[in-house]
């Protein structure tokens, strides 16, 4: 029987998730595509709620799909599409149908989305959706009405890992404590600072996932500093990016590498290329990870 | 103090396009104080519309558009109502909304309501606060995120602030950077502590 995602949490492993991004149609096939490529290497594999603020196939309908075809997967949710009602609703939603792993987020705003003049809704927040999933998992909705619990349900969030914004840290503290069992973090390419931001949270006992994103140019480099908050690439990075002849492969190298570092400092990476994952199972090859089918 | 600003000329015009006998009541209170309603802007609507072929039976700057008596205490300050048509009021939408309960002929506004705010040296600051009904700005060092944040985030900062600045719009401070620079200052950085319910009470 292999083991689920909650109990490889409790243990020692070296935990790999990457990002499945549903289909902006209805056509699941390149998504069940890049899912297949990760068989066998991604322990879970998280789906996207309406990223960036652009509207795709619900979480609800892909995590579905991805179970039917035999993944382990941790559906996101943001709180920007739906009031505490339909968030409830949906996390009900999702455990019948076999979801067993939840990641929380306030959400990108609408007006950075492809819906700009759409209502945002924020009528709870990322801290507030823990304590009611926390509630749900006991037993009860955010009014106190019995729901009959789900208790198998594990439910994680999100954090940046720049400290020097000491607001984010005091958020994350809030999210543990209300009830958060892993963190995925946004991309990471400087582990000295990454390994600051561990230092900081050591006293927080929480299973830390560290994101991962391969780089493929100068360019994108460049442009992820300027317009990704939390990310920053090292200028040292971006310069062996510039020079190399082969910068998809340099960039996977670079990644390898940084995985590797990684190992040592945190329970596991979250890969999330931008694109497919074609190439994700040459860069887990590259940074060592095997995993046992 | 209510935050508005002026509809584009063009857009009173269309809306008084079948109107004529306009009455210009501004109103002496916020929109006076924002120069969007205030007697300097009502002389000049005057002007622009009697430039534009309408005619205006008068005007008439209330102490607040959004407390009036009755339609007869309009018209006792100001006799030449009487003879209007229609009122265009150049105030925030709960003094045009005053007025159209009391007044027997079609109301206009002039104005776009935009947040609850404030002037301080000059300088006009929006959105201050969401009339959320359950006042709690002390713990965030008078700096309220349920006004300030696009998200409303009331338990700390969203993921999407760059440098400092907010994710909706860069030359806006997040307001969670500022909350907490001023809880610094008043030495109260312990307030940040608090987790906030969905109910904005301290879970």
């Amino acid at each position: 029987m292999p083991r689920t995602f909650k109990e490889k949490l409790l243990s020692d492993d070296f935990l790999v998730t990457a990002e499945i991004t549903p289909p902006k149609g209805t056509d699941l096939s390149e998504a069940l595509g890049d899912a297949e490529i990760l068989r066998g290497l991604a322990d879970a594999l998280n789906v996207t709620d309406n990223q960036r603020a652009v509207m795709r196939m619900s979480p609800l309908a892909v995590s579905k799909a991805l179970l039917d075809n035999g993944h382990e997967v941790i559906m996101q949710l943001t709180c920007r599409d739906r009031n505490r009602l339909a968030l409830q609703s949906d996390v009900l939603a999702a455990y019948s149908l076999g979801v067993r792993n939840i990641s929380v987020m306030s959400g990108d705003h609408t007006t950075k989305g492809d819906h700009p003049r759409a209502r945002p809704v924020f009528d709870i927040d990322s801290v507030q959706l823990l304590g009611a999933i926390r509630k749900m998992k006991e037993g009860f909705d955010l009014s106190g009405n019995e729901i009959g619990g789900l208790p198998d349900l594990t439910v994680g969030a999100v954090s940046n890992t720049d400290l020097s914004k000491p607001m984010q840290l005091l958020k994350l503290r809030k999210k543990i404590k209300m009830g958060a069992e892993f963190i995925q973090t946004q991309a990471v390419y400087d582990t000295g600072q990454f390994q600051t931001f561990m230092e900081h949270i050591v006293d927080m006992d929480v299973p830390v996932i560290a994101g991962v994103i391969p780089l493929k140019s100068a360019k994108m480099a460049r442009s992820m500093n300027e317009n990704i908050p939390g990310i920053k690439v090292p200028p040292e990075m971006i310069d062996s990016m510039e020079n190399a002849k082969d910068p998809a492969w340099e960039g996977l190298s670079i990644c390898a590498q940084t995985i590797r570092e990684l190992k040592g400092l945190c329970r596991g990476v979250h890969v999330m290329p931008i694109g497919s994952h074609s190439r994700t199972p040459e860069l887990l090859e590259m940074a060592g990870i095997r995993k046992e089918k | 103090m209510i935050i508005s600003s002026a509809k584009p000329f063009e857009e009173i015009l269309e809306l008084l396009k079948e109107e004529d006998d306009i009455f210009i009541l501004g109103c002496n209170a916020c929109a006076a104080k924002l120069h969007v309603g205030g007697e300097p802007e009502v002389i000049i609507m005057q002007q622009r519309l009697e430039e534009a072929g309408k005619r205006v039976a008068g005007w008439g700057v209330p102490s607040a558009a959004c407390s009036v008596a009755s339609f007869d205490s309009l018209i006792e300050k100001s006799p030449a109502l009487k003879e209007a048509k229609v009122i265009l009021v150049m105030a925030c939408g709960s003094g045009v909304s005053t007025v159209s309960r009391v007044a027997e002929v079609p109301v206009y506004p002039s104005n776009n309501t935009n947040s609850l705010g404030g002037r301080s040296q000059g300088e006009v600051i929006p959105e201050l606060c969401a009339m959320c009904g359950n006042c709690t700005v002390y713990y965030f060092g008078g700096i309220c995120p349920r006004g300030q944040c696009p998200k409303q985030l009331i338990n700390g900062p969203c993921g999407g602030s760059k440098d400092g600045k907010c994710e909706v719009d860069q030359d806006k401070d997040c307001v969670w950077e500022l909350i907490y620079l001023r809880l610094e200052r008043i030495g109260r950085l312990d307030l940040l502590d608090i987790i906030w319910d969905p109910d904005g009470i301290p879970d």
